[in-house]
């Protein structure tokens, strides 16, 4: 049961303000059964009454984080090799930061600094090419982590992993629409890899929110400026669905973006170019017919010297 | 003078009504930018401002506005201070120490009371203030055996308001928990960090001493009783993180000597450590002028600054500057640095105080255990 062209309808947090059920309306979501990714919540999978009151469809929860939680207790081997990457990926992440730090800072320097304009844009351009290889490399690395995981560990060749894979095949065989919830992206994505779910959403409608919304593009890009510690910086955390190429989606921006530091803002949108950076604040909405922009409201994309500018639909 | 007893006094001796009105009308102390002007009424000898501050008179004298039952005095208070005083109120032969019958704002201690100044700038944090939306964590007993001080040793418990038995917790254990909960607001801190994903679910030990100023001052029984005796019952009593990157200590005052201490002796057991305003006296040659108490303080700290060793990967300091323990907590922190401490060290304009430890609890505990804030995109 998919749709001819699948709907990719992304939404920012759902608090204070509420849009899905508006949203989904405006879109022309039917009212048939949706199939619920709420792992990004972790414990809290499965809490989708407040969801429910919202729409009409009648919702069912995939529980993909309690299956793994299921799995990591019934298989230890399993369990032992997911926890061995994971402390791979959190060492990859923090030589990753170290080096970005010191790149950041100079490409901050070279944005802020002046002179001969011909010299300091080369300088400026250089400056940012360098960020790339790094996040390009990263990536690399991040991505060869997951494969060595994956090669064993996969849907279609461990018997475990394959269960529940067709069990959750069988509750999308049901749907024509899923629906990604917010909560925390790195363990979301993670949880829709482990059961190939990045390859079994592509036909489906997907209505998601926030992590959810982050989880569908090609690299899922963390950013917060207003830490206790203050500002950090960037980073790519991995690979994303691929859903939405050449997006990197920014949920919660208002509350998590420093937007009057123009520096700052500038490099994020010259670092993750050619990609659109676009918020996705509580309210906002941004609605695909597979990878074509159908229509917006309250979304705002960083243009590349970091000015923000609503998000218009062609 | 502030602009507001200007006014007061502009048409000479004020009428005591005019006096009511602007008692009603003012909020105390009156804070005029840097100046702050403390205001007493009543038929009295003298009047003194008591403010346990460090740089400045332990007493200083009120003024009597003539023609008045008003008593003024004025300070300078650079921006962003906070201070606790009281009002030493002398009649006759009697000599009395008061909360400023103007201010409403107190701060409380195992002392008693003070009256807090909250200078120009100062603003309390809005998350040591109960929120709503944060869900509260729950307090339970728990009995410690304990072979050290050959007695059981009653504590608290703080449990994140999502706990569940099938996850593991980081532990964080506190010196003089109960006085933090009761004069720091540590409960209401935590519900509110952890709701913000500031900082992590965490499963926080509440320890308090019979005995604080021997056991806490540099003693070896005390250290054994954490690592050989609290730490077992916490991993048997509750699902925790094992490792020291997941243990953190924390104390004030003497607290921070007692964390320091432990983690010194037992390095490798506490992956980091919360130090406010510790007690590190010590000294380079003669005998230290704080008194006996100090005494084992001080042979711990001047065996520590010889041969500092590695207590933890990550320490976080915070000592106000108007205490006299500032020029001891700056000094330790190249020592620990040094020995590839990763430490920071936050000064406040601030005093010897539960407030002041309070408020730099948000910086210290989401520095130390970061929260999945970075990671959660609601």
């Amino acid at each position: 049961m998919s749709p001819e062209t699948p709907l990719r309808l992304l939404l920012g947090p759902q608090r204070p303000v509420v849009n899905l059920g508006d949203a989904m309306a405006r879109c022309g979501i039917g009212d048939g059964p949706i199939g619920v990714i709420s792992a990004g919540w972790q414990e809290a999978e499965g809490d989708i009454d407040d969801v429910q009151r919202l729409v009409q469809n009648p919702l069912s929860d995939l529980r993909i984080y309690q299956r793994t939680e299921d799995l990591f207790a019934a298989d230890k081997c399993l369990h032992d090799a997911y926890r061995l990457r994971q402390d791979r990926l959190i060492e990859q992440q923090r030589l990753y930061r170290m080096r970005l730090k010191h790149l950041m800072v100079a490409a901050r320097h070279t944005l802020r600094t002046e002179g001969g304009p011909a010299v300091v844009a080369a300088e400026r351009r250089h400056a940012i090419s360098q960020l790339r290889a790094l996040d390009r490399h990263h990536l690399g690395q991040v991505e060869k982590l997951h494969r060595r995981f994956d090669r064993e560990f996969n849907t279609d060749s461990y018997a475990r992993l394959s269960e529940h894979a067709a069990a959750i095949d069988d509750a999308l065989s049901r749907v024509e629409t899923a629906l990604v919830t917010g909560g925390n992206v790195v363990v979301l994505m993670n949880r829709l890899r482990l059961f190939g779910l990045d390859r079994r959403l592509r036909s489906k409608n997907i209505i998601a929110w926030s992590a959810g919304a982050m989880v569908l593009c090609d690299r899922i890009v963390l950013f917060h400026d207003l830490m206790p510690q203050g500002r950090r910086d960037p980073e790519i955390v991995g690979k994303g669905m691929g859903l939405l190429p050449g997006i990197v989606l920014l949920p919660d921006a208002a509350k998590r973006l420093r937007a009057k530091d123009l520096v700052r803002i500038e490099l994020f949108s010259r670092r993750f170019a050619p990609a659109s950076c676009m918020t996705l604040d509580n309210g906002s909405l941004l609605l695909f017919e597979a990878e074509t922009l159908r229509d917006s409201d309250a979304a705002k994309r960083i243009t590349r010297n970091g000015k923000f500018r609503r998000v218009r639909a062609a | 003078m502030n602009p507001a007893l200007r006014k007061l006094l502009r048409k000479g001796t004020p009428e005591p009504a005019d006096i009511d009105a602007l008692l009603a009308e003012q909020d105390f102390p009156l804070v005029d930018g840097p100046d702050v002007t403390f205001v007493f009424r009543g038929t009295v000898d003298e009047v003194n401002l008591r403010c346990w501050i460090s740089g400045l008179d332990t007493a200083q004298p009120f003024q009597a506005l003539p023609g008045t039952d008003l008593w003024v005095t004025t300070i300078e208070l650079p921006k962003g201070s906070r201070i606790e005083y009281k009002f030493e109120v002398v009649t006759g032969d009697s000599r009395e120490l008061i909360l400023d019958p103007l201010n409403g704002v107190i701060a409380e201690d195992p002392f008693g009371a003070n009256s807090v100044c909250q200078g120009f700038g100062y603003v309390r944090p809005e998350w040591t203030l109960h929120d709503p939306q944060a869900r509260a964590g729950s307090l339970q007993s728990l009995q410690v055996d304990s072979s050290v001080f050959r007695e059981s040793r009653e504590i608290q418990v703080y449990l994140p308001a999502t706990f569940r038995s099938n996850r593991r917790y980081p532990l964080l254990i506190v010196h003089d928990g109960i006085d933090y909960l009761r004069y720091a607001d540590l409960k209401i801190v935590l519900d509110n960090l952890i709701h913000r994903l500031e900082i992590p679910s965490v499963i926080v030990a509440l320890i308090q001493s019979p005995d604080r100023l021997k056991e806490y001052g540099g003693d070896d029984r005390h250290a054994r009783f954490l690592v050989d005796e609290l730490l077992p019952r916490m991993s048997d009593a509750f699902p925790l993180l094992d490792g020291p990157g997941a243990r953190c200590l924390m104390g004030a005052s003497f607290g921070g000597v007692a964390a320091l201490h432990a983690a010194w002796r037992f390095p490798e057991q506490f992956g980091s450590l919360l130090l406010q305003s510790g007690s590190f006296a010590f000294s380079d040659i003669g005998r230290h002028r704080r008194g006996p108490v100090f005494d084992s303080v001080v042979r711990f700290m001047n065996e520590l600054r010889e041969q500092p060793g590695r207590p933890a990967e990550r320490i976080f300091m915070s000592c106000g500057m108007y205490e006299s323990l500032i020029y001891e907590n700056r000094s330790l922190v190249p020592h620990l640095q040094s020995k590839g401490v990763d430490l920071r060290f936050e000064e406040a304009r601030d005093a010897h105080n539960w407030q002041n430890w309070r408020d730099r609890l948000r910086t210290g505990l989401s520095w130390l255990m970061p929260g999945p804030a970075w990671l959660v995109y609601e």
